[in-house]
């Protein structure tokens, strides 16, 4: 047995090497993927482009737009008359927020009723999740000062720092600087994986099937099995290999911190690969042609990316999604990267995740083989 | 075009490929997907179990952002707890919470597990925000039981969302889903034809034939036109009626223009065609494309942070000004007028890619 696998892996090897741009793309794909995706994904929106419509043009309004850019989270761009002006340049996409000061702001605030209206763009979520934030926190710290020097004045505080009597802070775990990329990496790693592994088999049986050498194959002493297990070979060398380099740049490159246990990442990497790869081999075992791999494989790797965990949080989605996302073994291996990758966690945490995954491979190695036999007949 | 349309009829699995992922694709985005972090799993660590500490979690709790989970007895669990993932948040508060607070120094501790970007940045503002508001509250209340009467905010702050009020994730990521699976679809179907065909020799036997390259491509895109086009109708129907997603603007002016947006997606489809030798090839500058225009064209991520490199990488993929059209026609009901920067750029990119495809596609033939 060991010996007809070694013939197929040999036969795949010398395949593989023979068709050397094919490999350079293999090899160098993931890691352009990894430079774009690392400078790409920015989810800390500063600098949102603002037209402010101030009526009142008084000294408390002209604080309160001051207020606004010195957080950072707003430029203004432009000084309108109305809030309709306001949201037709929202509406041309010239700005995306706008904030409409009503006349008499100054005594409002005096008599503790005024109001301050933010206008946002609301087709495109982060921003106006931002300012939403930024607005709300940046009015409650404008009216605590103003709170506060008011009752200084009257001589009720004798410091300003007496006024709240509760103190929240808040700690970030793992990344305290909140820096998207330490967000981002091991997912990217994760991903880039995922779409390795199911692209590089996904066409391997079809391929053979289609130009008719499998019948060739067949007809040698082979089983179904070993071929399939010859045939992922040189691709488990590819992927590793890609991990290793998309690994190297996020943590030299890009810099971030790998907490963990090196060698048990690179292990729980290895099963990981082969689930991938053996989630591709059933691809290409239930598909006829290379267009239906294709198509199959390109919507497996969508659907793994949106219910993974990589984008959304697994936490919010409705059950039946969660469980079609329990199907793809990239949702158990984001927890395993980002746990040891950024929280620098062990075994011990994962070994749920670790069994899922395990079996996992065996699952789909079993069905692969059986679509293969079934295809066959 | 006959030959292409027959072709793809017989391959009745392909075809349902074709016509059926774009909606499965739907349905699972449409329940998958939100971008605003509520209920965030929580524990606690209660040390004073006071008046003041459970109104300060009630306080948490009634925001929505924070689903207690459990109590936990120390600081140390709540670590465990996120370590483990079970939670993505924790509260700490120290003993003596009342006492502290009476005496205008008490603290409360907040701590978020920083691997996952979406929960932390809803929950940081969140519990900033809810801490200051309860202090201020209770600072109110204190000034006012000595004999002056406060308002607490001497400015409000009210926002108004634009074309969607409730900040419906679905109503964000609908034009976007439209115009990404439209692309996906133009893109790779094209891809995969032409290769296939290089591949498996027919080209030569067609090209011996008087029909001129041009006439081929146009014959071999139609077809793909008609699908991508009931795709559209389907996707649309869908999002429209099923998830309840409101179309505000034109609806013959968005199809005049996703019509454009194909044209550049298949032109697209037939350089990828013209630089891939192999249908591994082909299909793996699609999946590379298909995750770029995830990434870079402001379907998920803003593109404005990015940097000015990646940003003009984004410029190249048709996907980036069609989402802008999308989202105008579809989300803010906007017309022409509005839009006319995109369109002429996406114009722009039919022309110049169909030029570039003929010049690859006939420079291979040779």
């Amino acid at each position: 047995m060991l010996q007809r696998i070694w013939a197929v892996i040999q036969k795949e090897f010398i395949q593989t090497l023979r068709d050397r741009r094919t490999l350079i793309i293999q090899l160098g794909l993931p890691l352009v993927q990894m430079l774009i995706f690392g400078y790409a994904i920015r989810t800390d929106v500063r600098n949102i482009p603002l037209v402010v419509a101030d009526q009142s043009l008084d000294r408390a309004s002209r604080a309160f737009v001051q207020a606004l850019t010195v957080s950072g989270y707003f430029d203004v761009v432009n000084y309108v008359a109305d809030e309709a002006q306001a949201i037709h340049a929202i509406d041309e996409g010239r700005a995306q927020a706008g904030v409409v000061i009503l006349p008499g702001f100054a005594a409002d605030v005096e008599r503790n009723g005024a109001q301050v209206l933010l206008l946002v763009d609301g087709s495109d979520v982060f921003t106006s999740q931002t300012a939403y934030n930024a607005i709300t926190a940046i009015a409650q710290s404008h009216s605590k000062e103003v709170l506060v020097s008011r009752l200084l004045r009257a001589g009720r505080l004798s410091n300003a720092d007496q006024l709240l009597p509760l103190d929240t802070r808040v700690r970030i775990l793992y990344n305290p600087n909140l820096l998207d990329l330490w967000f981002v990496i091991p997912g990217i790693v994760a991903v880039i994986l995922q779409t390795q592994t199911i692209t590089l088999t996904a066409a391997a049986v079809v391929r053979e099937r289609e130009s008719g050498t499998i019948e060739q194959i067949l007809v040698t002493p082979i089983r179904p099995f070993e071929l399939l297990i010859g045939k992922i070979a040189p691709n488990i060398v590819i992927a590793i290999v890609n991990m290793l380099t998309i690994l190297a740049l996020g943590v030299l490159w890009f810099e971030t911190p790998f907490q963990g246990n090196f060698w048990l990442f690179f292990g729980l990497a290895c099963l990981y690969v082969l689930s991938g790869l053996g989630m591709g081999l059933l691809v290409s075992a239930i598909s006829e042609n290379q267009k239906q791999s294709q198509q199959t494989a390109m919507m497996l790797m969508l659907i793994g990316l949106v219910l993974g965990g990589f984008i959304f949080p697994r936490y919010l989605m409705p059950p039946v999604i969660r469980a079609v996302g329990n199907l793809f073994p990239l949702t158990y291996f984001i927890p395993i990267a980002r746990g040891i990758i950024t929280k620098g966690i062990g075994v011990a945490t994962l070994w749920e995740q670790v069994i899922v995954l395990a079996v996992y491979v065996g699952v789909v190695m079993f069905f692969a083989t059986r679509a293969f036999r079934r295809n066959l007949d | 075009m006959r030959r292409e349309m027959i072709e793809r009829l017989r391959d009745r699995r392909t075809l349902a490929l074709i016509l059926g992922i774009p909606l499965l694709q739907l349905t699972l985005f449409g329940y998958a997907v939100h971008l605003t972090a509520y209920h965030l799993p929580t524990v606690v660590v209660d040390m004073s179990l006071d008046a003041h500490s459970r109104g300060f979690v009630d306080a948490l709790r009634a925001s929505g952002y924070f689903d207690i989970e459990r109590y936990v007895a120390t600081e140390a669990d709540v670590l465990t707890a996120l370590d483990a993932g079970v939670a993505k948040a924790g509260v700490v508060i120290p003993p003596n919470f009342a006492a502290d607070i009476e005496r205008g120094k008490a603290q409360a501790l907040v701590i978020l597990d920083g691997s996952d970007s979406f929960s932390v940045q809803s929950g940081y503002s969140a519990a900033v925000a809810i801490g200051q508001a309860y202090a201020l509250d209770i600072a109110v209340q204190k000034i006012e039981r000595l004999g002056q009467r406060l308002n607490t905010q001497p400015i409000t702050a009210s926002t108004r969302v634009l074309y969607n009020p409730n900040r419906d994730d679905l109503v964000f990521i609908m034009p976007g889903l439209i115009a990404m699976l439209l692309q996906v679809l133009a893109v790779n179907m094209t891809a995969q034809s032409i290769v296939r065909e290089h591949e498996l020799g027919t080209i030569e036997q067609i090209m011996a034939t008087p029909v001129r390259p041009l006439e081929l491509v146009i014959g071999k895109l139609a077809p793909n036109i008609l699908f991508v086009a009931i795709d559209q109708v389907m996707i649309k129907l869908l999002g429209v009626f099923w998830f309840g997603v409101p179309f505000r603007g034109n609806v013959g002016l968005l199809a005049g223009l996703s019509f454009l947006f194909v044209c550049a997606g298949l032109g697209l489809g037939l350089v990828i065609s013209s630089v891939a030798r192999t249908q591994k090839e082909a299909e793996q500058l699609s999946a590379l494309l298909m995750l770029l225009s995830l990434l870079l064209t402001g379907y998920i991520y803003p593109r404005s942070p990015m940097p000015p490199v990646v940003r003009a990488l984004g410029s190249l993929i048709p996907l980036t000004y069609f989402i802008r059209i999308a989202r105008g026609v579809i989300t803010k009901g906007v017309g022409i007028t509005y839009l006319w920067n995109d369109v002429l750029a996406l114009s722009m990119y039919v022309v110049v890619v169909m030029i570039l495809a003929a010049l690859t596609f006939k420079k291979r033939l040779d």
